[in-house]
């Protein structure tokens, strides 16, 4: 089941929501800046 | 149809289903469940005497509903074979007492309430995926009210009102008074190329098919006023386009603009649309006695089930995906598994035709050679280091990699190998070798590219199809790119391995670029989903470690983006100027420090084999 998760982008830092699914890899785009190296930031 | 089910040497199974499929090219091994008719197609003569006296009224799937059929049925008109089928969610008879009587009444005695599915196992060489596609469904979008006005109708169930004897025989009858109607309308791209709701693409299809329909009308009933709303008539077929001008030669009005209201009169259950003829720019109501909505078309809902059993690969329109779309747009990415009409992508019946007879000499190639010609890129498990684990089975995009008995080592089908290398990238033992890629030969390039200056350079791994590709596009049309990238080239992201990584940080690496192509364009099927898992899991060894993640970046680039490779270089530039002398050293000491490798570990503690490879930390 689709889930609300924390991203960040490791190029502009830009930080934001999205859907995300366990187990189910989707390309993931930096909404600020295109770039891939987006990274799911986990609770801590 | 009936030709294929004549031919001595085609065997038809229909109402079967493929469940499992096993091996690779040349060897595959099907499983297909072949359901129970009910009523043995041999014997049947078709006399239809049991249809008469079967009590039952259903649903007619085929004719959507617009007619009836009876618990034992045939299927439709053409069906293949011309013999009756018992629906056993319909019927009362599995209890004789209850009913039983189409067994009374048939002289052959062909029926078998007892009748259990058969599974019939099938070794084949090569295997063609002619699926189909399916209608969209408009009761999703109803601005058009079909769900609530009869006379509204999608243009499926308008071919079975129009197809030769049919429900209402050799008239078109309208649904509310069975009367002929005197005029139609025709809304297209309902919902085609509409990126909110239905689907972006074009259907390809539809517009043609309401041209073919408008002549149709035309013919039969000259005095039909006939009316078509569109956005753009695509007629990019072969003699499409005089079709199109004979339509409208015939008297059919065209009218370019989608209709934004459509209301019924509650009396004559006419329906009232509103629509802004875009050529004129005036507001036009028409009153028509039928609507026709022209669908699109959509992947089957079983794609996936199809995906999974064969290992394809599926485009973001959900249609199967080819190898190339332009260069090799009938095989299928997996060896032996080649791809006809609409399970492709929506097409006509020539385009279908087309396709369908290119699989079909693309098989008998395959056939006749009797062996393949595999690329020299695959790669080779070391028994002695398998541990039998079952990781490179697991991310196999081709399930090229088998594993016999349990404890046994794994093994590399060559024929299915496609040399992705995300084995060799996930294997934990170094076990797998990736010819003409190898540990050795990577590794070897990152000293290279690292011996001098190594802050200077920003050190990248490129897939050989897109990025590689895409930067190769940036030189070849003078995109200037930073100079101090230093890439390596791999056949797939998937190949990177995390020791790579590691071991380029090691060695002094400000930056590590890992780029491959866009998950739809991935050559390896999915490969490069175990890259991006990878990566992320890297991200967070390296936050651990206290090294700044963002220094590992990972980018998709296909081969005509050449202009994102020069942004992508870019800021890999740019990340590369805040990455200062003390912070490299700070991490060649942080790695220095880390633990040994488990390959090399395991390995010597076993008094087997060295890996060749050691790196900093692959925890
Ligand atoms: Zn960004």
């Amino acid at each position: 089941m689709a889930e609300e998760a924390k991203f960040k982008c490791l190029r502009c830092g830009h930080e934001y929501t999205d859907t995300y699914t366990p187990g189910v890899p989707q390309e993931r785009t930096c909404p600020k800046c295109t770039s891939n190296s987006v990274r799911r930031m986990k609770e801590k | 149809m009936m030709d294929v089910g004549r031919h001595p040497k085609i065997e038809l199974l229909t109402y079967s289903e493929i469940e499992n499929v096993t091996g690779y090219i040349g060897n595959f091994h099907v499983n297909v469940r072949k359901k129970a008719r009910y009523v043995d197609e041999d014997a049947c003569t078709a006399c239809e005497k049991c249809a008469e006296v079967c009590p039952v009224v259903a649903f007619d799937e085929h004719q959507l509903g617009l007619a009836s059929r009876k618990a034992i049925y045939i299927p439709f008109p053409q069906s293949v074979p011309a013999s009756y089928l018992i629906n056993m969610e319909d019927c009362l008879g599995t209890n004789p007492i209850a009913c039983g009587k189409c067994l009374e009444v048939c002289d052959p005695k062909c029926i078998d309430y007892d009748e259990k599915d058969s599974i019939i196992e099938l070794d084949v060489g090569v295997i063609i995926v002619a699926t189909g596609m399916d209608v969209i469904d408009p009761t999703v979008l109803d601005e058009y009210h079909y769900t609530e006005f009869e006379n509204v109708m999608t243009s499926w169930e308008f071919e079975i009102l129009t197809g030769p004897g049919y429900v209402t025989g050799s008239e078109l009858l309208r649904p509310t008074d069975r009367k002929v109607p005197k005029s139609i309308g025709f809304i297209q791209c309902v919902g085609s190329r509409d990126d909110k709701r239905g689907h972006p693409y074009c259907s390809n299809i539809c517009c043609m098919n309401t041209v073919k329909d408008t002549l149709y009308l035309k013919e039969h009933y000259p005095d039909m006023e006939c009316y078509v709303y569109y956005m753009d008539i695509r007629t990019f077929g072969k003699q499409y386009e005089d079709l199109y001008k004979r339509s409208k030669e015939m008297g059919v009005r065209y009218i370019r603009g989608i209709p934004g209201d459509v209301e019924e009169d509650p009396e004559t259950k006419n329906v009232i649309v509103a629509v802004e003829n875009t050529t004129t720019g005036k507001l036009e109501h028409h009153e028509l006695d039928m609507l026709v909505l022209s669908v699109g078309v959509e992947p089957r809902v079983e794609t996936a089930d199809i995906q999974k059993i064969l290992t394809l690969s599926k485009a973001p329109d959900g249609f199967l995906a080819e190898s190339h779309y332009q260069l090799n747009p009938i095989d299928s990415p997996t060896g032996g598994i080649f791809l006809a009409g609409c399970c492709e992508s929506p097409k006509d019946v020539k385009g279908s035709v087309t396709q369908a007879s290119g699989a079909a000499a693309r098989a008998e190639r395959l056939l006749s050679q009797r062996r393949v010609k595999v690329e020299a890129i695959t790669s080779e498990i070391d028994p002695d280091l398998c541990t039998s684990c079952g990781i490179c089975v697991k991310v196999c995009p081709y399930k090229a990699i088998r594993i016999e008995k349990k404890k046994a080592p794994a093994e590399v089908i060559e024929a299915a190998c496609k040399g992705c290398g995300t084995c060799a990238a996930e294997c934990k033992f170094g076990a797998i070798t990736m010819k003409h890629f190898t540990d050795d030969q990577i590794l070897s390039m990152i000293d290279a590219m690292l011996e001098e200056k190594p802050e200077e350079k920003i050190c990248t791994f490129a897939c050989n199809w897109c990025s590689y590709a895409g930067a190769d596009l940036a030189g070849l049309s003078r995109i200037q790119y930073p100079p101090n990238a230093r890439i390596i080239r791999t056949m797939c992201s998937g190949r990177v391995d995390e020791k790579f990584i590691w071991y380029a940080f090691q060695k002094g690496a400000p930056v590590v670029l890992v780029s491959g192509c866009h998950f739809v364009d991935c050559h390896y099927i999915d490969a490069n989903r175990w890259t991006q898992k990878r990566i992320e899991k890297i991200w967070d060894k390296l936050e651990q470690k206290g090294i700044r993640p963002e220094r590992l970046q990972l980018e998709w680039c296909s081969a005509a983006e050449a202009k994102r490779w020069q942004s992508i270089m870019r800021a890999a530039e740019n990340l590369r100027k805040t990455v200062s002398k003390q912070e490299i050293e700070e991490t060649i000491r942080i790695l220095s420090n880390g633990d040994k490798p488990k390959t090399k570990a395991k390995a010597e503690a076993k008094g087997k084999k060295k890996p060749k490879v050691t790196a900093a930390s692959s925890e």
